[in-house]
């Protein structure tokens, strides 16, 4: 067992840092007063070569690891912007479609997303179900060469962005299949982008659905298994999401011992009480299993093991250790970390995220728990 | 236009210790990064190949991280790392350096320019850029803050202390390079994964470069440290002075009298 990061995987992690501090802080602020992205932020991801980072060369990606993608992810949550999750949707979903399509849908839709010529979008989410596949009402009707769906999709990133998303609908057969959808299609329309607590320009719309078609050959994967298709990309987007809470719990830290180190009481600096001198302990502890935990399931990524149950294993450890590495980073803050002139507050806001997306905190309980009552031991 | 960039691997922190017999640093305690200088030289010459086509060749002297500095230089872009590590060379001063440096140009031999940051993070000399021109009977012009190539010349932005001068030389020279000189890019995942991957850091050692044994590392370093010691800083008052801004003013340039300071 090796814990040692090669010194490319560190030579990536310092090139995302320079990113972060270069391309993603400058705007930051800007981005969260106006709840929207610059228009070019997806290009620059896409010239630093950060997506599509696990896909093959000959389909525009790089031939990287997800061990590589988890670290700069990691890195650059340091700046807790929502300017992140265009990278991380564009390594996720071109992920999917690479493992489900078909050499014809790999070579028309991969590239796209390396090239940053498409914004990814994955569409499950409907106003009257989160999780539940059963309760999709979203419906594709074969009509010709094309299925025609119509329905509403709730929460979708990137849902009003130019590209291609992974739309679940109920077909013929009332089984959930993916469809890869053209978001300039005609009858595709969407909502206002949602005002979020934080990461705001993250962008999450409605889709409203009406009379779209999507060729057949558009079918991700296999007729009627589109729920596998779900299932394993919301594994693989829970170790992303986790690394992006590990980089802003150490923000948080970072943050809290500048901030420590500097204030002073009756003499001293905070940083010399034992009590804050605690707290900082029990966030870098917090930090470190977390962080070590979210890698480990990564190079599972690697070794193609299924990790269904441990990234929501993960999930369920990792969210409120790192909520309340960000309490705490508030407490060693005072009056200070509710000002928004301290990065500490728009960090708070955003890693609140964490348990009530990408599946919430208390469906990985019911995922773990009922894993565990199947099985015959560990 | 064939171009050499010297550079060199610093601590990443200033939280260094140091060897009290050698008064040297000791490197392998911290992390190393590539001396920021550095990277703008890298740049100014990835800029020029860019323009003017050619090669850039990164030249490097230490232990052997210092490896990781050219396996950066090589995720920028250049063609060609080579390192100078041998135990031969441990101790050395800029003018020791320089001198083993000088050897590695002349074995190079192919050279329009010679690119060097201003100094370095930890040593901060600024010695050896001028130190390597010397040797190397070139002539140099220091701290640039803008690089033209006009045919076989080249021209810079010199800064000066309380100012600019634009001068001049012919090529081969070595100019040594400001932060102002440009913005460094940020290796892409690609390059860098080539850089570790497919391309290779030629390693040389004393043997390769020639040269008087006696002039490398410690036994070729005129400079002897005697002591070595961080600087104690005391933190003085503060005085929060109070009033409109004429007043304040006032009374500032008035203690800075009294303090001799004015």
């Amino acid at each position: 067992m090796d814990f040692t990061l090669s010194g490319e995987s560190k030579m990536m992690v310092k090139a995302a840092r320079d990113f972060a501090e270069q391309v993603i802080e400058p705007v930051a602020a800007k981005v969260e007063e106006e709840n929207t992205l610059p228009d070019d932020i997806l290009q620059k991801f896409a010239n630093a070569r950060m997506l599509g980072m696990m896909i093959p060369k000959q389909y525009g990606g790089i031939g990287s690891t997800a061990l590589n993608v988890i670290l700069i992810t990691e890195e650059l949550a340091k700046a807790g912007s929502a300017a992140i999750y265009t990278m991380v949707m564009n390594n996720s979903v071109a992920e999917t479609i690479y493992h489900w399509g078909s050499e014809d849908i790999r070579k028309r839709f991969v590239p796209p997303l390396c090239d940053g010529s498409s914004y990814a979008a994955m569409a499950f989410t409907e106003p009257g179900t989160g999780s539940d596949p059963t309760a999709i009402t979203t419906i594709a009707v074969p009509d010709g060469d094309y299925y025609v769906l119509n329905g509403t999709k709730r929460f979708v990133t990137n849902g009003h962005r130019k590209g291609y998303g992974i739309f679940y609908a109920k077909d013929e057969t009332e089984r959930i299949t993916a469809f890869i959808v053209d978001k300039s299609s005609e009858g595709y329309t969407w909502s206002k982008p949602y005002p979020l607590m934080g990461l705001a320009g993250q962008g999450l719309v409605d889709v409203f659905l009406k009379d779209v078609k999507a060729p057949k050959e558009n079918i991700l994967g296999e007729k009627g298994k589109g729920f596998d298709i779900l299932l394993r990309w919301i594994a693989g987007e829970k170790v992303q999401q986790m690394a992006f809470m590990v980089g802003m719990g150490q923000e948080c830290l970072n943050e809290s011992l500048k901030f420590a180190k500097e204030r002073m009481v009756r003499g001293r600096p905070v940083t010399a009480m034992q009590g804050f001198q605690w707290m900082l302990a029990e966030m870098h502890a917090s930090i470190e299993a977390s962080r070590w935990w979210t890698y480990r399931l990564a190079a599972k990524q690697d070794e193609d093991s299924d990790i269904q149950v441990d990234s929501a294993a993960l999930k369920l450890f990792v969210v409120p250790i790192i909520q309340e590495v960000a309490r705490k980073a508030l407490q060693i803050h005072g009056s200070y970390g509710y000002c928004k002139d301290y990065k500490i507050e728009r960090l708070y806001r955003a890693i609140a995220h964490a348990g009530v997306t990408v599946t919430s905190t208390e469906i990985q309980k019911t995922i773990v728990g009922s894993a565990l009552a199947r099985s015959k031991g560990i | 236009m064939d171009i050499v960039v010297c550079i060199k691997q610093v601590p990443e922190t200033t939280d260094i210790g140091w060897n009290p017999e050698t008064g040297t640093l000791m490197r392998e305690e911290a992390g190393g990064i590539l001396n920021p200088h550095d990277k703008h030289a890298l740049e100014a010459g990835l800029r020029l190949r860019e323009t003017h086509g050619g090669f850039v060749t990164a030249l490097s002297m230490g232990p052997p991280q210092a490896e990781d500095a050219l396996r950066e230089a090589l995720s920028m872009g250049v063609d060609r790392a080579i390192l100078l590590s041998d135990g031969l060379f441990a101790g050395a001063d800029t003018l020791s350096t320089s001198y083993a440096l000088s050897l590695a140009l002349k074995k190079i031999a192919r050279f329009d320019l010679i690119l060097c940051g201003k100094e370095s993070s930890d040593g901060m000399t600024a010695q050896v850029g001028p130190q390597l021109a010397e040797l190397l009977n070139l002539p140099q012009l220091t701290y640039a803050t803008e690089m033209t190539i006009n045919g076989n010349s080249v021209q810079i932005r010199q800064k000066m202390e309380d100012g600019f001068r634009t001068v001049e030389t012919c090529l081969p020279a070595l100019i040594t390079m400001e932060r102002e000189i440009n913005q460094p890019r940020i290796p892409t995942m690609d390059s860098i994964m080539e850089a570790y991957r497919d391309k290779e850091t030629e390693i040389w050692g004393g043997e390769d470069l020639g040269g008087a044994k006696g002039h490398f590392g410690l036994k070729g370093s005129p400079t002897q440290t005697r002591k070595v010691y961080s600087k104690k800083i005391k933190k003085g008052e503060v005085t929060i002075l109070e009033g409109g801004p004429d007043e304040v003013a006032r009374e500032l340039i008035g203690i800075l009298r009294q303090k001799d300071l004015l």
